[in-house]
């Protein structure tokens, strides 16, 4: 097997964790306006959730679930007892994303005397290796691939055919008027909040599960990349977001078997601050299209 | 005079605006089944303000608003379209990103799945441009057929009053005579009540059972179009621009209410 086709698998593997958590965070934002930055620690807390049910000798995909419905709960209630005060009151954006890296920075430093500095892992076995097509996987990368598969389709029934999905595209795209049809916008609101807050949650358990160990630290890191692939799609777009996340994720790891490992992620930022300046309105999302909804 | 019908939506003298600012003060109009209530005046006369504080998008500070004979000043939007009021923006009417067919689900929210697809139908016949753009995204709509979606889209909760804030807006002289003449007669025929904001006075007139003249945030005059037609300071008033007509001159309204 070839550096390249290795690359390849990872690279699968990375996208599928980044779309994960790119595909909330870009929701939150393009349906209920919220820069969320305190969206990697809600990542981070979920996996730590998740580690303390496998730690008690239960399987992680078990944990996972659990991580997921914590990464709901919490993100519902961060929106109603914080975010959603604020807007009400008339914050600015930029007054919320403040707001926003506040909490960040308060559940880091709530984080750090429950679970410590230290970093832990999931005790799991990777399961054994399974080679496709030239690019060899452990059992848990494919399973991975595969989630993120099957969420990403659910994402696009859900916004595409459900009444519940198309009043959130409703919703996003002008609040006032969906008012006006009838629409309990607070309720959508209130929805995507649990919807995006599990997807956040689960993307914390498969990124934590994706590398040898984690920390609270790492929060930061999971924002960035979820807020890199967004905006590289367009920011909003839950469409745009997937492609973002493939488009990080495989050169990412590409750029690792060509140049240097140490290198791969100057090399997919280096592309995002390309894509801002050619197109600053990121890859799919039309010019001034969000400010035209607001 | 033919007489008006029992208002299906009233105000009562309301004061409405943007934070403590009030556009419009001591506001009262109503619209009955099967009439057409025109509100004119000239620009930044608080006309979309005054359907905005109708409909619930903006805070009532004074008076009442009726709808039949149950009080919903300052109701939510929502609860308004539930309870049958139906309401047009002047600008951003429609969902753009969404299709044709998706913007009139969402108008049709509050229904079942199998009074959607019968509302949908019967909205097509209404707008027999709609039914062949279904699958079309909306934001590729020309002006014209943007506003008969916009329009279907409050219909599909067949409501008992229509808002409508400047629906001839950006629309060709053509299709607006069109809109006004047609289609909005056709929706008092059928017994809605109708009101709506105009800047083509003159159409408005035309097409109006009554008429309310708004100049700087207060009624300055009210009547049926016939009769204001016939006052020779109707035109001066309107334009309204001029320094002689920008004070309020309320003895105006009351000797005609």
């Amino acid at each position: 097997m070839s550096l390249f086709q290795a690359a390849f698998g990872f690279g699968l593997v990375s996208m599928s964790v980044i779309a994960l958590g790119a595909v909330g965070f870009t929701m939150q934002f393009g349906i209920t306006n919220m820069i969320n930055l305190a969206y990697g620690e809600v990542m981070i807390s979920s996996a730590y959730v998740a580690y303390y049910i496998n730690r008690a000798g239960v399987s992680i995909w078990i944990g996972m679930i659990a991580g997921a419905i914590f990464g709901a709960v919490f993100s519902f209630l961060l929106n109603r007892i914080v975010y959603s005060p604020f807007q009400r009151k008339g914050t600015s954006l930029l007054g919320m994303v403040i707001v926003s890296l506040a909490v960040s920075l308060m559940i880091a430093n709530l984080l750090l005397p429950l679970v410590t500095y230290n970093s832990v892992s999931y005790q799991e076995t990777s399961g054994s290796l399974i080679r496709m097509a030239g690019v060899i996987l452990t059992t848990n990368q494919i399973l991975i691939i595969l989630l993120a598969v099957v969420v990403m389709l659910a994402i696009h029934g859900l916004l595409r055919y459900t009444r519940l999905g198309k009043a959130m595209r409703a919703t996003a795209a002008n609040p006032i008027l969906a008012r006006n049809c009838g629409i309990a916008t607070q309720r959508v609101v209130d929805v995507v909040w649990l919807i995006t807050g599990a997807l956040c949650g689960l993307a914390g358990v498969v990124a934590a599960l994706n590398s040898d160990s984690f920390a609270v630290a790492n929060g930061a890191g999971f924002l960035i990349t979820a807020l890199a692939a967004a905006v590289l799609g367009g920011a909003g777009q839950p469409y745009g977001a997937m492609i973002g996340a493939v488009i990080i994720g495989l050169v990412t790891e590409l750029s690792a078997a060509a140049w240097s490992p140490e290198y791969k992620e100057v090399v997919a930022f280096g592309i995002l601050v390309l894509v801002m300046v050619l197109r600053p309105q990121g890859l799919l999302a039309k010019r001034g299209a969000l400010a035209a909804a607001g | 005079m033919v007489p008006r019908p029992k208002p299906s939506l009233r105000a009562d003298g309301i004061t409405a605006g943007y934070g403590n600012v009030p556009v419009i003060r001591d506001v009262s109009i109503s619209v009955g089944p099967g009439e057409v209530v025109a509100v004119i005046g000239p620009n930044g006369a608080g006309k979309s303000t005054l359907l905005k504080s109708l409909v619930g998008i903006l805070h009532v500070s004074a008076g009442h608003v009726w709808l039949g004979t149950e009080e919903v000043t300052n109701r939510p939007p929502e609860e308004l379209a539930r309870r049958g009021v139906g309401y047009v923006p002047q600008v951003n009417d429609i969902f753009e990103p969404l299709t044709v067919l998706e913007n009139l689900e969402m108008g049709g929210y509050l229904l079942s799945r199998s009074q959607v697809r019968r509302r949908v139908e019967e909205v097509g016949q209404v707008f027999p441009a709609l039914p062949p753009m279904l699958k079309r995204r909306a934001d590729k709509l020309s002006g014209g057929e943007r506003k008969m979606l916009a329009i279907g889209r409050v219909l599909m909760l067949d409501p008992e009053v229509l808002i409508l804030d400047e629906p001839t807006a950006n629309l060709s002289p053509k299709v607006a005579d069109a809109l006004l003449s047609q289609h909005v007669t056709r929706l008092a025929a059928a017994g809605k009540a109708v009101l709506l904001v105009e800047q083509r006075a003159r159409a408005a007139l035309q097409v109006a059972d009554w008429t309310s003249v708004l100049v700087s945030g207060v009624t300055r005059l009210e009547g049926s179009p016939g009769d204001l037609l016939k006052r020779q300071d109707f035109e001066e008033l309107f334009l309204g621009a001029g320094p002689r007509s920008a004070a309020p001159r309320v003895e105006e309204v009351e000797e005609n209410t």
